[in-house]
């Protein structure tokens, strides 16, 4: 046997496609995780469940694409996640008025992303995907796992703040 | 209509290198993920001939579990990861006769082993349960271990690890 211990060949469609795939799931899930350790822990799980699956034999069509994919409902689980340990602590805060709010000035992207970190994460969850991915208001839908009017009173909501907690950074600014 | 201003939020994927301990260290995970295969169940067939009386000593005296028991030849039990199957020897498949018509039967020296974590209690309790000992007197290297059999004469081996006891590492 000549084979070459560490470099075992890559029979998995997933293990084979690992070193190409790798930056675009972890630069993917960076930005939107805010930090490394749990952009980390995302990227782990995204790659353990999809060669999880792909040993059960009932994966076709690996590619980036669809690991892309597979992070992103990483990420919303692990948003479900905090929300229902956070739960209580939302149920405390103030209602607001959920009047959708025309932005009329230019925006600074990285104050609005900022702003973005600081909602409560069911809004966070629903502008991320809606606007960072640029999903269809139906696949946010279908990602929070609420109706489409459920989801666009979400979004009307969510504007509503992240307009509040950008202007309360910039004042200046409107 | 006006473009959204939120539009300018959209987020495309920079590729970015993760620490290379990081990426070893998952690479190495995933490549240990189990095929299902190597985690089948391992399972022995055991022949009896009394159902009830099998099952129930299995289950009373030695920690199974009953799975299934669909007919009144056939039972299947589970104890951890160990799944032992219990026919009666005739015409149902599993145990039915061989192609020269050989019936398959209770008994035999091949025998399956159980771990336990008390030797000594484990035997007191089987004796006042009137289980019969083919050996019970605690014996063996790097484990201590006793013979019995159960109702139809088939034996099980109990045994405990003691000093230099190997398994391979999981």
């Amino acid at each position: 046997m000549g084979g070459d211990v560490d470099h075992p060949p890559a029979s998995d469609p997933v293990v084979a496609i690992y070193r190409v795939a790798l930056p675009q799931v972890y630069g993917y899930l960076l930005p939107r995780c805010g930090s490394a350790s749990l952009a980390e822990d995302l990227v782990s799980e995204t790659f353990l469940a999809a060669v999880t699956a792909s040993r059960q034999g009932s994966l076709t069509g690996v590619n980036v694409a669809w690991l892309v994919g597979v992070a992103r409902h990483k990420l919303v689980d692990h948003w479900r996640r905090v929300e229902r340990e956070q739960r209580s602590l939302a149920a405390a805060e103030p209602l607001v008025a959920d009047v959708d709010d025309p932005w009329d000035e230019w925006l600074d992207t990285e104050a609005a992303y900022a702003a973005l970190a600081r909602l409560p994460i069911p809004q966070r969850a629903a502008l991320a995907l809606r606007y960072l991915d640029g999903l269809a208001v139906a696949a946010v839908a279908e990602h929070l796992g609420r109706s489409i009017p459920a989801t666009e009173t979400l979004l009307t909501r969510s504007r509503a703040a992240l307009r509040r907690q950008y202007r309360e950074e910039h004042p200046d600014d409107s | 209509m006006t473009a959204d201003p939120l539009d300018t939020l959209r987020l495309p994927i920079v590729p970015v290198e993760p620490r290379s301990e990081f990426a070893e260290t998952l690479l190495r995970r995933m490549q240990a993920v189990d095929q299902p295969e190597r985690r089948a169940t391992p399972t022995i067939r055991y022949f009896v001939r009394d159902l009830d009386a099998a099952v129930d000593f299995y289950r009373q005296l030695l920690g199974f579990e009953e799975e299934l028991r669909p007919n009144p030849v056939f039972a299947m039990l589970y104890r951890g990861d160990l799944r032992l199957l219990l026919s009666v020897p005739g015409t149902y498949a599993g145990g039915h006769a061989l192609p020269d018509g050989t019936l398959p039967s209770p008994g035999g020296w091949n025998r399956i082993l159980l771990q336990v974590v008390d030797l000594d209690a484990a035997v007191e309790a089987l004796r006042r349960a009137g289980v019969h000992f083919l050996d019970d007197r605690p014996s063996g290297v790097a484990v201590r271990q006793v013979l019995l059999e159960d109702p139809s004469g088939n034996p099980i081996e109990l045994f405990e690890p003691a000093t230099g006891y190997h398994e391979r590492a999981r």
